[in-house]
C-alpha cells in the first residue's frame, strides 16, 4: 500500500522534532504531541519514542526492522499560542497518512504552515476588547460599564503586544497590561460612570485569563504526563498572580 | 429570567469566546461553530442556573456540552478539539468570584486578626475562592473528559484506515 519512499532517519528525525516543537509551542497538550509524531513516524515506517517536557523534545527514531538509529534534542521555544499552527500540523499529520507525503512535501508543508498570516493587530484589540465587554455584560453591566471594560481591555492588550515586542518577560507583560487596564477601569469608578463600575474593573483584567495552560494541565494531568502538567499549572498560576499584582497596584493607586 | 435576556446572554457568550479565538489565531473557517457552541454552553449553565442546580454542577454541564461538540466539530472542520473547546469554555470562567476573593485576600492582610469583621471577610474570601477553585477545576474537568475519551475514536479511526 505504502509507496516505497527513501529517506534517511536523520531527515525524519528532523522533520519530526520541528513538528514537535511546534506544537509544543503553541498550545497543543502532551498527547496530541506524541499522538501526531507518532502518527506521521508510522506513516513514513519509523519507529519513535519520545521524551517531551515543556521547554524541550528529545526523540529516537528508528527504521522499522533496521538499525539506522539516531536521537537528537531540541530546545522549545515559548512562542505563545497559536492554533493556526496548531490545526494545520494536525491536518498535515493526515494527509501524510492518507496521502504518503514524502519528507520534503512534508517540509514544504510546515514552511507553509509557519507562514500562515495572523489576524491583522487592529482586528485582535478590537475583538478581544468586544470580548471584555461581552464578560462585562455577562456579570451584570449596563451599556456604560460595557464601554469602559471595552476600552480597559483594549489598552491593556496594546501594552501587553508591546511590551511583548520589546522582549519584556511574558509575566511582566501580563503584569503591564493587567494594571493598565485596570488603571483604564479604575479610573471610570473615580468617575462614578455607570451603576455598578466595579463590574467593569472586575472584568477588565479577564482577557489575560491562562485558559489554555489551565485546561491543557488537567488534559496532561489525565492524561498521565503528570509533570507536564503540574509545569503548566505552575505557569498558569505564575500568570494568575501578575494579573492579580497589576489589579492590586492599581486599587492601591486609587485606593479603592 | 426571561428568554429574551436569556437568549441575549447567550449572544454574549458566542463574542466573549469569539474574541478569545482570535486572540488564539484560530482558522478562520472555525470562527462561527466557536461563537455557537459557546452560545449554547453558556446558555446551558444559565438555564440550569434558574432551575436552581449549583452553580459548580451548573458549569461542569455546560463545559461537558462544550467539550463533546468540539469533538464533533473537530471531525467536521477538520481540526484538533482544543481549538473549538478552549476559547469556547473561557467566557465561563468565574471572574467575578476571583476578584472578590482577591479583595478579600487584601482585607485580611491589612486588618487585625482581633477586629470584629476579620472573621466575616474570612468566610467571604475562603467562600469566594473556593467557588472560584471548584468552577475552574468544573471547565477544565468538563472539557478534558471528552476530548480524552474521544481519543479512542481517533485510534479506531487509523487502524480502519490502515486496513484499507
Amino acid at each position: 500500500m505504502a509507496k516505497e519512499r527513501t529517506t534517511n532517519s536523520k531527515a525524519v528525525e528532523e522533520m519530526l522534532l520541528d513538528v514537535g516543537t511546534l506544537l509544543m509551542g503553541n498550545g497543543a497538550s502532551t498527547g496530541r504531541v506524541r499522538t501526531t509524531i507518532n502518527r506521521i513516524a508510522d506513516a513514513l515506517g519509523y519507529e519513535v519514542e519520545l521524551l517531551i517536557t515543556s521547554r524541550s523534545l528529545m526523540l529516537t527514531v528508528n527504521k522499522e526492522g533496521g538499525l539506522d538509529h539516531t536521537s537528537s534534542v531540541k530546545r522549545t521555544p515559548p512562542h505563545g499560542v497559536n492554533f493556526k499552527l496548531v490545526s494545520g500540523i494536525s491536518r498535515l499529520s493526515w494527509r501524510v497518512v492518507e496521502e504518503g507525503l514524502s519528507v520534503e512535501q512534508i517540509n514544504q508543508d510546515i514552511e507553509r504552515i509557519k507562514a500562515l498570516p495572523h489576524y491583522p493587530r487592529f482586528v485582535v484589540l478590537a475583538l478581544v476588547a468586544l470580548a471584555g465587554a461581552s464578560f462585562c455584560r455577562l456579570f451584570g453591566g449596563e451599556a456604560p460599564e460595557m464601554i469602559v471594560a471595552f476600552s480597559a481591555t483594549f489598552f491593556g492588550l496594546f501594552i501587553r503586544q508591546e511590551a511583548l515586542k520589546m522582549r519584556f518577560n511574558p509575566y511582566i507583560s501580563i503584569f503591564f497590561a493587567s494594571f493598565t487596564a485596570a488603571m483604564v477601569a479604575g479610573l471610570s469608578i473615580k468617575l462614578n460612570i455607570g451603576h455598578s463600575p466595579e463590574n467593569a474593573l472586575a472584568t477588565s483584567v479577564l482577557f489575560l485569563i491562562p485558559g489554555v495552560p489551565l485546561i491543557n494541565s488537567l488534559s496532561d494531568l489525565m492524561d498521565g504526563n503528570t509533570l507536564n502538567g503540574m509545569v503548566r499549572g505552575v505557569n498558569g498560576l505564575i500568570i494568575a498572580f501578575s494579573i492579580a499584582l497589576g489589579l492590586m497596584l492599581a486599587m492601591q493607586i486609587y485606593s479603592l | 429570567m426571561e428568554l429574551f435576556t436569556l437568549l441575549e446572554k447567550g449572544i454574549w457568550f458566542g463574542f466573549a469566546a469569539l474574541g478569545f479565538a482570535i486572540l488564539f489565531n484560530v482558522p478562520q473557517r472555525t470562527l462561527f461553530i466557536i461563537w455557537i457552541i459557546a452560545a449554547l454552553g453558556g446558555l446551558t449553565k444559565l438555564i440550569l442556573i434558574q432551575l436552581n442546580v449549583e452553580i459548580t454542577i451548573a458549569t461542569f454541564a455546560g463545559a461537558s456540552l462544550i467539550g463533546i461538540l468540539s469533538v464533533y466539530a473537530a471531525h467536521t472542520k477538520h481540526a484538533p478539539p482544543l481549538v473549538f473547546s478552549i476559547p469556547a469554555v473561557i467566557p465561563m470562567v468565574p471572574g467575578i468570584f476571583a476578584y472578590r476573593m482577591m479583595l478579600g485576600l487584601m482585607k485580611l492582610s491589612s486588618t487585625a486578626a482581633t477586629s470584629d469583621t476579620y472573621s466575616i471577610s474570612l468566610a467571604e474570601t475562603v467562600s469566594y475562592g473556593l467557588k472560584t477553585l471548584f468552577i475552574l477545576m468544573a471547565l477544565a474537568v468538563g472539557v478534558a473528559v471528552p476530548m480524552l475519551i474521544s481519543r479512542k475514536e481517533t485510534i479506531k479511526k487509523v487502524k480502519h484506515t490502515a486496513e484499507n
